[in-house]
């Protein structure tokens, strides 16, 4: 197989290609966002969000399906962005404070799920994503909940940059950091419950966290990485899923899509990152 | 508002984090075109005074008016901090910090316009920083942030200025660049408050000296409250020499 075909044959099978555009759509958002979380060093604050929300999708799904998961995330979502926020604010070690909040709320998650007769399956679809099988709907409601994470991050873009540079000069200039936080908090919930049933709670953050890092390794030029980290989050998704196609197909070895998707994003972290330090040596060896 | 009305009128003001005030019964005027200097041992509530007039820190008594309004409007105060708490890996240019002098007057949405740009590359030539407009704010000395980030609190042409220590661990090159800057602005009729533990830096270049040490120690032109008795009143159990031209006190790193 050469490789235009292993980069487009796999989605022109309609499942595929929901796949495909689900990821896209995330990689777009969580790239953009995920920048933020880098410059704001939220990546703490994120895992603990991802955790939060683990319980909404548990009583969502348990209570009415598919359909019940996205309204209960949300739910979950937006009381945990609030809750955090104000964590962050009081005098109570923040780190402390997110761990002892959000696993609490986990556990609550697990235990509700555990409810259900066949729970080990659901159990593994809610933490890992079922990628392969996302309906229509859903690439639906992906769209809309991840346009409305990007519309809340660029109609606010630099002033998140300017609180995430200098929180005592923002508050100077007479901006309200709190409402920033409310909405970059929302924003990240968002794309962790637009994420949750592709791929799954527990991947989440991977696709949160690895292109703002990787955009930092390539460049320091500010408004460059923000196209960059949802370039190389777009890349990543979409070679993941044709590798994972490929194995199946061609190899009879079936990988978890959503896990493929994450290994490949790490692998270019990897590379990037390698790269990165050969640079900077042979410039340290040629400045010296 | 008239030609009387000063740049900046604190009046039996006190400011608290929590229970206790951190800083009580601060009064003192500023006049357009003058610089106070606000002198005092180190925690004697020099950098709470500033905060407190830009309404980082909640003010628990008097009152605090800026060009005669009860609130300041956007851009007519412009704040220096100081610079230790900025992560230097930032990806950003000194060009775009001082950019976000001008954010609050361009509105949430907005993109810097011309204008905008002309305004930063006024205030870059202002401190002496064209040159290093494009480099990473990061790769600055201490002393080029300092005067990059008095760029960003000077860019929307504020009428009163607050600075934060802005001598602290400066060169002599910076330190002379930074003192011709303020005169600049004074003569533009912009009022300056700086903090500062340098007296001699409050001689050169301030009418006026608050001294501070929890609460006001004096107030007032600053060769009749700089006298031995005042200054020693404010660093208190620190041994204080002076003679007719320079204080000289333990630990301070002047010329």
């Amino acid at each position: 197989m050469d490789l235009a075909g292993f980069l487009f044959d796999a989605f022109s099978l309609p499942f595929m290609a929901r796949a495909l555009a689900v990821m896209a759509v995330l990689s777009l958002v969580a790239g953009v966002v995920g920048v933020l979380v880098n410059l704001r060093g939220l990546e703490f604050i994120s895992d603990g969000l991802t955790h939060a929300v683990f319980p909404g999708i548990a009583v969502g799904f348990v209570w009415g399906g598919q359909q019940g998961l996205f309204a209960g995330a949300m739910i979950a979502a937006l009381v945990a962005a609030v809750t955090l926020t104000l964590i962050a604010r009081s005098s109570v070690p923040t780190d402390a404070g997110i761990a002892v909040v959000f696993t609490a709320m986990f556990s609550v998650g697990v235990i509700v799920v555990t409810r259900e007769a066949d729970y080990a399956g659901q159990l593994e679809q809610l933490l890992f994503g079922r990628l392969l099988t996302v309906g229509p709907a859903e690439v639906v409601q992906t769209i809309v909940i991840c346009g409305v994470a990007l519309l809340v991050v660029l109609v606010t873009l630099k002033e998140q940059v300017f609180r995430a540079f200098d929180h005592t000069g923002f508050t100077a200039a007479g901006y309200r950091p709190l409402l920033l936080d409310l909405l970059l908090n929302s924003a990240i919930a968002l794309v962790v419950v637009a994420a949750s049933s592709a791929v799954g709670n527990l991947l989440v953050l991977a696709v949160l966290i690895v292109p703002g890092a990787v955009a930092r390794l390539l460049t320091s030029r500010l408004w460059l990485l923000f196209p960059l980290a949802a370039l190389f989050s777009g890349v990543a998704a979409w070679l993941g899923l044709a590798l994972g196609y490929a194995a199946s197909v061609d190899f009879g070895v079936d990988l978890p899509s959503g896990a493929t998707v994450v290994l490949v994003l790490v692998a270019g972290h990897a590379v990037v990152l390698l790269a990165r330090l050969a640079v900077d040596r042979v410039r340290g060896r040629t400045a010296r | 508002m008239n030609a009387n009305t000063p740049a900046l009128a604190v009046s039996g003001a006190s400011f608290s984090y929590g229970r206790e005030p951190a800083l009580e019964q601060i009064t003192f005027e500023l006049a357009p075109g003058e610089a106070v200097a606000l002198i005092g041992p180190n925690g004697s509530g020099k950098s709470t005074l500033l905060k407190g007039i830009l309404g980082l820190i909640p003010r628990v008594g008097g009152t605090v008016e800026v060009l005669g309004e009860a609130t300041a409007a956007a851009g007519t105060v412009g704040y220096l901090p100081q610079t230790e708490e900025l992560d230097p890996q930032f990806p950003i240019t000194l060009e775009q910090v001082v950019m976000m002098g001008r954010y609050r007057s361009l509105g949430w949405l907005r993109l810097p316009s011309k204008r905008d740009r002309e305004a930063v590359a006024r205030a870059l030539d202002t401190v002496g920083l064209t040159a290093r407009a494009k480099s990473r704010f990061g790769e600055l000395s201490g002393g080029q942030q300092k005067r990059g980030l008095l760029a960003r609190a000077l860019v929307s042409g504020p009428r009163l200025l607050l600075l934060d220590e802005p001598f602290n661990g400066l060169d002599p090159e910076n330190r002379d660049a930074l003192i011709g800057t303020v005169e600049r602005l004074k003569a533009r009729g912009v009022a300056l408050l700086v903090s500062t533990h340098d007296l001699e830096l409050a001689r050169a270049v301030c009418e006026e000296v608050l001294l501070l040490n929890g609460s006001q120690v004096a107030f007032g032109p600053r060769d009749r409250v700089l006298t031995l008795d005042n200054v020693q009143r404010t660093f208190q159990g620190v041994g204080v020499e002076m003679d007719e031209h320079t204080v000289v006190l333990p630990g301070h790193e002047g010329h």
